[in-house]
């Protein structure tokens, strides 16, 4: 830990890489590593204007730079959104306890993303993906508004063609091109190859969207501790202190943002 | 620890004397009338506010007979302050040591709540830290209660027991003075000269003095008939869906008062700012009665509605740092009633919760 815990580490933005019409992918080279594990997040500070809160969305084995990718939705990601190339922004971090990977060995993994929600999630395929014997099948349904919002078109076809993946894909609303599912993530919950007995469930995506493929999980049989929510909050100072990511009695910060669903269930209002 | 004795007339000289290593900061009397309670007694409606010492003269400073307007909080925690610089390291802002003179048990209890968050934890925060080591606090015992004060409903007495450097108790033409501490004891030594050891019958009559003075507060308390401690955390819980926070919210304008002037409340927001080629980070206090304290870019907010936000401050008070740290984070000061202009008053808001909590268990 630096010995200023509000400082951030000068990291230069090495390449933008435009995702969909709203979410670019931002390659940085941090002066010093962060090495985070796959699920925590850090904070990017845009110099002057801002701080917001991200999980990276690379490779955690990859030491010397990571990748944030970031939807055009706030005031510091809409002023993110229009710095070139080279600029540098700070990082403070990595803050929170990722995906437990300890937890998901010999298991079936379902992994559901919803919209920007796949960028942690294919950090952690990434980190499945370096030691893919420790792990049965794994299983990916992600679903975006549209065709042109899906992340990773590359990535998603290549993971398509490995051997243990299943991947399958949706939209809410198709265009003419559009050969696969339409319909919310929930409708390509169905028909799992996985083992139930043996399988955890790993979940990101936008509020609604994380409820209502919990409640499916739960009544396909999942139980509330296979259940692995990335919970969104406005994380401001990543260390426990500022109050503003209280959910229950945790913080999302430092206990979080990886939670069970075990965990937090009897929680009023984690939807919200 | 050790027990001494000061004379009145020794009081201001000797803090005066701290002032050529500490700032000095000491309680100034804002004149208000007497009035009867509506229980019948005579509560004050005088204010204290700490004052540096360099401003205050003799004829002005005034022994606070209970707590200071302003939390003590304010000492470690700046309202606005920067806290870091970028990409330049080398911010190093110092603060000159301060003495605190004229707090309370309330005040003291509620540094605990305050120590958890910015000294325990993923890290230290290194300004907390530094003023915590290098800030004295002395603090008083309480004579008069003001009509909002409820400490001892909480199990808080309102005399200092823990948390102090130096402590004074006032008895016959002078006070009491324990040590508490090292910083305390050092204090002490370098200014022996306005020290005597306390006599055992000076001791004695300062006990009987507090004893006297908690029964007094305790009538003063029955009469309100205040929620039981004990029950707090559990109706604040079950009176989630409660109707009592859409109701007592009405009124509130979100002004944030009962946060900032609330001695355990700590939540704060970091913003950035650009000075020519310098960055800096600026911590400011926030309350979580403010629409957007909860907001996320993505426009989802938790606390969208005012009730939720009420709901927040009590659930954080009365669940979370019980959990976390098996302490109600309520030191019963009542600033936070004072201070409303909704005249939302916790213990009210607690005993409609109670009311309610027994209506629905029958």
């Amino acid at each position: 830990m630096r010995l200023d815990p509000y400082q951030p580490i000068p990291s230069r933005v090495i390449d933008i890489i435009e995702e969909t019409p709203t979410i670019k992918t931002f390659v940085l080279k941090p002066q010093e590593q962060v090495a985070f594990s796959t699920g925590q997040f850090v904070e990017l500070t845009l110099p002057g204007e801002g701080e917001a809160p991200f999980t990276p969305s690379s490779d955690p084995h990859i030491k010397e730079e990571l990748e944030v990718t970031i939807m055009k939705a706030g005031r510091v990601t809409s002023a993110l959104h229009s710095i070139p190339k080279d600029t540098t922004l700070g990082i403070r971090g990595p803050y929170g306890k990722g995906y437990p990977l300890e937890e998901f060995k010999n298991k079936d993994i379902l992994i559901v993303g919803g919209g920007v929600g796949l960028a942690p999630l294919r950090s952690l395929i990434y980190a499945l993906l370096a030691h893919p014997q420790d792990y049965k099948n794994i299983i990916i349904r992600y679903g975006a508004r549209t065709p042109q919002d899906l992340l990773y078109k590359k990535q998603l076809s290549e993971w398509a063609k490995i051997k243990n993946i299943n991947l399958m894909l949706t939209v809410d609303t198709a265009d003419s091109n559009w050969k696969g599912n339409v319909g919310v993530v929930t409708t390509i919950l169905k028909d799992l190859p996985l083992d139930l007995t043996n399988a955890v469930a790993v979940v990101c995506g936008p509020p609604i969207m994380m409820k209502f493929t919990t409640l499916k999980l739960l009544d396909l049989g999942f139980r509330p501790e296979s259940i692995y929510l990335s919970m969104e909050k406005n994380m401001s100072c990543g260390l426990g202190k500022c109050g503003h990511c209280r959910l229950g009695r945790f913080y999302v910060c430092k206990d979080g943002p990886v939670f069970k669903y075990e965990e937090i269930k009897e929680i009023e209002d984690i939807w919200e | 620890m050790d027990i001494f004795y000061l004379k009145e007339e020794n009081l201001f000289n000797f803090l005066k004397t701290l002032e050529s290593e500490y700032e000095v900061f000491v309680p100034q009397k804002s004149e208000g009338k007497l009035r009867l309670c509506p229980f019948g007694f005579e509560v004050s409606h005088t204010e204290y506010i700490l004052k540096e010492i360099s401003s205050v003269d003799k004829e002005n400073f005034s022994y606070n007979p209970y707590r200071t307007i302003e939390p003590l909080k304010s000492f470690f925690i700046s309202t606005r302050e920067p806290i870091t610089e970028y990409f330049e390291s080398a911010f190093e802002r110092e603060q000159k040591p301060r003495v605190i003179f004229g707090m309370k048990n309330c005040d003291l209890f509620s540094l605990k709540i305050q120590d958890f968050v910015f000294l325990e934890g993923v890290v230290k925060d290194p300004f907390y830290e530094r003023r915590r080591h290098q800030n004295i606090l002395i603090s008083s015992d309480c004579f008069l209660f003001k009509e909002v004060c409820f400490c001892t409903a909480l199990g808080i007495m309102p005399y200092a027991q823990e948390g102090f450097d130096l402590n004074f108790s006032e008895v016959t033409s002078g006070y009491i003075v324990e040590v508490g501490s090292e910083k305390g004891a050092k204090v002490i030594q370098n200014n022996y000269r306005y020290f005597n050891p306390a006599t055992p019958v000076q001791i004695a009559s300062c006990n009987k003095k507090r004893e006297k003075f908690v029964s007094n507060l305790n009538q003063h308390l029955i009469l309100h008939d205040l929620v039981p401690k004990e029950i707090i955390p559990q109706i604040v819980k079950e009176g989630f869906n409660s109707g009592v926070w859409q109701e007592l919210v009405l009124n509130c304008v979100e002004c944030g008062g009962c946060n900032f002037i609330c001695d355990t409340c700590h939540c704060f927001l970091l913003s950035d700012e650009r000075f020519g080629k310098i960055n800096e980070k600026i911590r400011s206090w926030d309350a979580c009665l403010y629409a957007n304290f909860a907001k996320v870019a993505g426009g989802a907010n938790p606390l969208r509605y005012r009730y939720q936000r009420l709901r927040n401050r009590y659930l954080k008070k009365f669940d979370f740092f019980v959990e976390n740290l098996g302490l109600l984070a309520c030191c019963g000061c009542g600033r936070c009633i004072e201070v409303c202009p909704a005249k939302i008053d916790i213990r009210e808001v607690l005993k409609k919760l109670a009311q309610q909590y027994k209506t629905q268990k029958i």
